[in-house]
């Protein structure tokens, strides 16, 4: 229960950066909001989905989607 | 309460149950499709995405991706009191789970009524009929998420409950994907562009 505690915060803290990192004019913008995201998206699957204690084939699997999604999208960008 | 469990460590047992987690990869990549198609679009039109994109408010968007999170927090804390069998904890944080769920759909539906009095609809652009899909479809899954919280509440609170561990995972697995979606939908929608 304190490792979701401790990734509740995390998650919050990484949500206030994002909205303060989209204000910013950067070439590196983009890609640092997506990274951003990646961190939060496998808090969430990882620790409040219990991800963490599966099969590693259920891990793998949600972070190669994760990695498919963020490289389209960060090459559509460029 | 019916305490039959199974063991997350086995390939055919993911949390929630393997039927829910084919839903939840089938969800993300229908989302993930939609959204690359959102970006691709972008490139075309730049000018138009950049200034739809100003038009949102960016902590509205922020304020209800914190609400998804701690929703999120309430329902993992729920299924761990469950497994530690404190039924007043788990359906203590189950209605937290729910206020964080109407919370988020209070707030779409500001932020929706706003757009609509602005003129902003489906139709008004390529960015803002990408913006409706996308998070109304989101927001249907919210509403159908809320749904099963509830059946799951009254199963939970029942003395001869068959409601079980598995029951709640499933609905908490669902929950969560709720969160991941928002989280692909937020930077994009109201941050990259």
């Amino acid at each position: 229960m304190k490792k979701t505690k401790i990734t509740l915060i995390i998650l919050i803290l990484l949500t206030v950066v994002s909205a303060f990192v989209s204000s910013t004019i950067g070439v590196y913008t983009a890609l640092i909001l997506l990274v951003l995201t990646a961190f939060k998206f496998i808090g969430i699957s990882l620790v409040f989905m219990g991800l963490r204690e599966a099969h590693p084939f259920w891990k793998g699997s949600i972070l190669v989607f994760l990695l498919i999604f963020l490289g389209i999208v960060l090459m559509i960008l460029q | 309460m019916n305490k039959f469990t199974v063991t997350s460590k086995n390939i055919y047992y993911p949390p929630g149950g393997i039927l829910l987690w084919i839903i939840i990869f089938l969800e993300l990549i229908t989302f993930g499709i939609a959204l690359i198609a959102m970006v691709y679009s972008s490139k075309e039109q730049a000018a138009v995405f950049h200034e739809s994109r100003l038009l949102l408010n960016s902590t509205i968007g922020a304020v209800n991706t914190i609400f998804l999170i701690v929703s999120g927090f309430f329902m993992a804390e729920s299924v761990a009191y469950l497994k530690r069998g404190d039924l007043k904890k788990t359906t203590l944080f189950l209605k937290l789970t729910m206020l964080g769920g109407l919370l988020f759909l209070g707030v779409k539906g500001y932020e929706y009524a706003d757009k609509i009095a602005e003129g902003y609809t489906l139709g008004y652009n390529t960015f803002f009929t990408y913006y409706w899909m996308l998070t109304l479809f989101h927001v249907i899954h919210v509403l159908v998420g809320l749904v099963i919280l509830v059946s799951v509440f009254i199963g939970v609170r029942k003395k001869e409950s068959t409601t079980t561990i598995e029951d709640v995972e499933a609905s908490a697995a669902f929950w969560h994907m709720c969160d991941l979606i928002w989280l692909l939908l937020f930077p994009i929608i109201y941050l990259i562009f």
